[in-house]
């Protein structure tokens, strides 16, 4: 296993340029995701530590030692890719032990077959290795792809969107046992996805791609609950936080949010904190966007003290909860209720934002500023550290 | 008034290739089911189940083995499909590329000999329900994903059809605009009230989008029912297994006995759940059968619980929301918290599950087991 290192990675592709400035460091032992939307580069980068994909300029480093001209094969990487990539004349068996097999390794048939005894007990798939491909369930060949790439006992684990072919619900149940696999096995793990819920829940660190930059990086409660800018924000947490363009006013030894719904204007207390009124007064705080996620909004449908007045756009059903579209002045904002409510669409509804628990991001560069109470997350993703 | 009603409809594929044929050979096998007028019904069901066939039967895109289709009061089972007045919208487009979009919206009026006013009119009516008013000149190269797709069904509803179809139209998108699609669909499909045959395989779809949902699987109809009879009280293992994310826990089980009160006991597993009152008329001492109950209805005690102790497996953090996986004998069984603490493996918690929310399902048939009612 390996520390791998990026120091100012660049590469384009003709006129486009893939990867701006890419600098980064996955520890030992670590489960480190690459996060972002499509084309961000994430994958350029994983090609990049793999060898496949030569960078312009800067170096990869595994282990501190410089890997720029060691060709794939020697880099002892193993690589899962989101199609299996599986031999379809073999037998599971014989595709778990062909790269054992193979010049570079020449272990012996011995040796092969312990540890691929090993790799399908860790899998759970010791009942499949006399099959063939074309035998097994896709989650299954998932499994035999991971497997192959586990007998090898490699410096690092690159895998490329592994569960995205998987439906719903054979990729979350798949990825609560990557998670098992890779926290028995202690290896080092990147691992490219455009899910957010497969990065918060196996990334002990995720870096945020987007057009070949890394916007952030950090543990995914870091990222959630401190995100570095709106960007950051929309893409952790589905359905996704709600922003508004709001004003910070001074009244009555306080500070109000003022927003625009409509021709109305929307006036709301903020609760009193130290942290947020320090931030405020430092920053010397009027225009900013208010981030507020749909967990936090709460509603009515009849008017109610504190609350302001929407109307319904949509109420979907997501399973267990509920989404509530309603619409004010310009906005649509998302909200979490309970199913089986009886709600009209275009009727009324009531609205309160729990401030406290809300996020300020800069109206200009769309930049992080602060959250309510971030002494307590900040405490919080502390802890989730070494989880 | 129903919008649409299938009596008995059957779809057998001849397989001439086989020699023997198997009750399998019914990709569509009996299947009833009454849509109301302006009812948005989704046909929810894996990959092969029939309901893509269901579907082309309703259009006339595919004859039938055996039975009726009814639209409105009309037998339909004869007629052309153009004489059928229903609107399609697929996966796929099928957009005229050398068209532009108010073209392609307008070409099925043009194509009926429709009045050129009397089109443009209809158009411009269509457009802005749709949001398509600002891209009307671009040709459809130039459009995304979602644009295509609205002008699809722009397409599909400017004839004012009776019945609406839709093949999975929102499969083609990303994550962020099938959300916003889904949003849309609903809200458009309230405002015309057209009765609406909707197939998906994505669960998640049918749940926010139908008024109700008829789950198939292996060409049967397993259970029709509003998104809340659905979950809440499913037909059978396979439909409780669907509908949900992540799906119900479903564990085999046997019931035991101890001073006149009933457990859940399971393989391997100290964990002891109370059977619901309601089912004691039911169950035995010993009696085998599954329990499910839903990752939502698993809670985690407080100190003073009395709760099973048990072994943390597994804990994701995704954020909104936290799953912990627990081990019970072989299975894992997930519950889901908004609690905003922090667990990691091996902690033990104190296991609780709302007892009055568990179901009963019969080990070989999957069929519910119900409480026997007066």
């Amino acid at each position: 296993m390996a520390e791998i290192k990026l120091e100012h990675v660049k590469k384009a592709f003709g006129k486009v340029q893939a990867l701006s400035d890419i600098t980064l460091d996955v520890k030992d032992k670590e489960f480190f995701v690459l996060f972002g939307p499509a084309g961000a580069g994430k994958t350029t980068i994983l090609n990049t530590i793999a060898g496949i994909t030569m960078p312009d300029e800067g170096t990869v480093k595994f282990d501190g030692k410089v890997m720029n001209l060691i060709d794939p094969a020697h880099r002892n990487v193993a690589m899962v890719f989101e199609n299996y990539a599986l031999y379809p004349q073999m037998t599971v068996y014989d595709n778990m032990a062909s790269a054992l097999r193979s010049k570079l390794y020449k272990t012996s048939e011995e040796e092969i077959k312990e540890r691929i005894a090993w790799a399908a007990k860790v899998m759970k798939m010791e009942n499949l290795l006399e099959r063939l491909p074309s035998q097994l369930s896709n989650g299954q060949k998932q499994r035999v792809a991971m497997g192959r790439a586990l007998v090898r006992t490699p410096n690092v684990f690159l895998m490329d969107e592994p569960l995205a072919h998987l439906d719903a619900k054979l990729r979350n149940s798949m990825r609560t046992e990557l998670k098992e696999m890779q926290a028995n096995l202690g290896s080092t793990c990147i691992y490219v996805t455009h899910d957010f819920m497969e990065a918060m829940a196996l990334g002990d660190r995720i870096a945020i791609i987007n057009e070949g930059n890394i916007v952030q990086i950090g543990t995914g409660d870091e990222i959630y609950y401190m995100p570095c800018n709106e960007f950051t924000a929309s893409l952790m947490g589905d359905p996704q936080i709600n922003i508004f363009k709001a004003r910070i006013i001074e009244e009555a030894g306080g500070y109000s949010i003022l927003f625009a719904v409509g021709e109305d204007a929307v006036n709301l207390p903020l609760p009193k904190d130290a942290g947020i009124y320090k931030a405020i007064k430092e920053n010397g705080l009027e225009y900013v966007d208010l981030g507020i996620r749909p967990q936090n909004v709460k509603y009515a449908f009849e008017p109610t003290e504190g609350y302001f007045k929407a109307s319904v756009y949509s109420y979907e059903s997501i399973g267990n909860k509920s989404v509530i579209v309603a619409e004010c002045g310009d906005y649509q904002l998302r909200m979490i209720a309970p199913n089986g409510l009886n709600v009209a669409i275009d009727s009324d509804v009531y609205i309160r934002f729990e401030l406290d628990r809300s996020i300020l991001f800069d109206e200009n560069t769309k930049k992080y500023i602060v959250r309510y109470d971030e002494e307590n997350f900040k405490a919080l993703a502390n802890n989730s550290e070494g989880k | 008034m129903a919008g649409l009603t299938l009596n008995h409809l059957y779809k057998r594929y001849d397989n001439s290739g086989k020699k023997k044929k198997t009750k399998n050979d019914f990709a569509v096998k009996d299947l009833n089911l009454v849509c109301e007028q302006g009812e948005f019904v989704a046909l929810l069901g894996p990959s092969g189940c029939g309901k893509t066939t269901t579907l082309r039967m309703i259009a006339g895109l595919e004859e039938i083995t055996d039975g009726e289709i009814y639209i409105g009061e009309r037998l339909v089972n004869k007629l052309h499909p153009k004489d059928r007045n229903i609107g399609l919208a697929f996966e796929d487009y099928a957009m005229y590329p050398p068209l532009n979009v108010y073209e392609n919206v307008a070409f099925n009026l043009r194509a009926k000999g429709v009045d050129k006013n009397e089109i443009d009119k209809k158009v411009r009516e269509i457009a802005p329900l749709m949001q398509i008013n600002d891209i009307l000149d671009k040709m459809p190269v130039k459009l995304s994903g979602g644009q295509k797709q609205r002008v699809n069904i722009a397409r599909a509803i400017i004839r004012e059809p009776e019945l609406l179809l839709m093949d999975e139209p929102l499969s083609h998108l990303d994550g962020k605009a099938r959300q916003a699609m889904r949003t849309e669909i609903k809200r458009l499909i309230n405002k015309i009230k057209c009765t609406t045959v909707y197939v998906t395989h994505d669960q998640l779809e049918a749940m926010s989008l139908a008024d109700k949902i008829a789950i198939i699987n292996f060409g049967v109809l397993q259970q029709f029912g509003t998104p809340t009879e659905v979950y809440d009280d499913p037909a059978n293992e396979f439909v409780a297994s669907f509908i949900g994310e992540p799906p119900m826990n479903i564990l085999e089980t046997t019931i035991i006995s101890k001073e006149g009160t009933f457990f859940f006991t399971f393989e391997n597993s100290n964990l002891q759940i109370a059977v619901p009152k309601r089912y004691y008329s039911v169950v035995s001492d010993g009696f085998k059968c599954k329990m499910g109950v839903r990752p939502m209805d698993v809670l985690i005690g407080g100190p003073d619980s009395k709760g099973t102790p048990e072994e943390i497996a597994t804990f994701e953090n995704l954020g909104d929301e936290r799953r912990i996986g627990i081990h019970v004998g072989d299975v894992l069984m997930m519950l889901i918290t908004e609690d905003e603490k922090r667990y990691k493996r091996g902690d033990i918690i104190k296991l609780e599950v709302r007892e009055e929310k568990t179901h009963l399902f019969d080990i070989e048939t999957g069929d519910r087991i119900r409480e026997k009612t007066e």
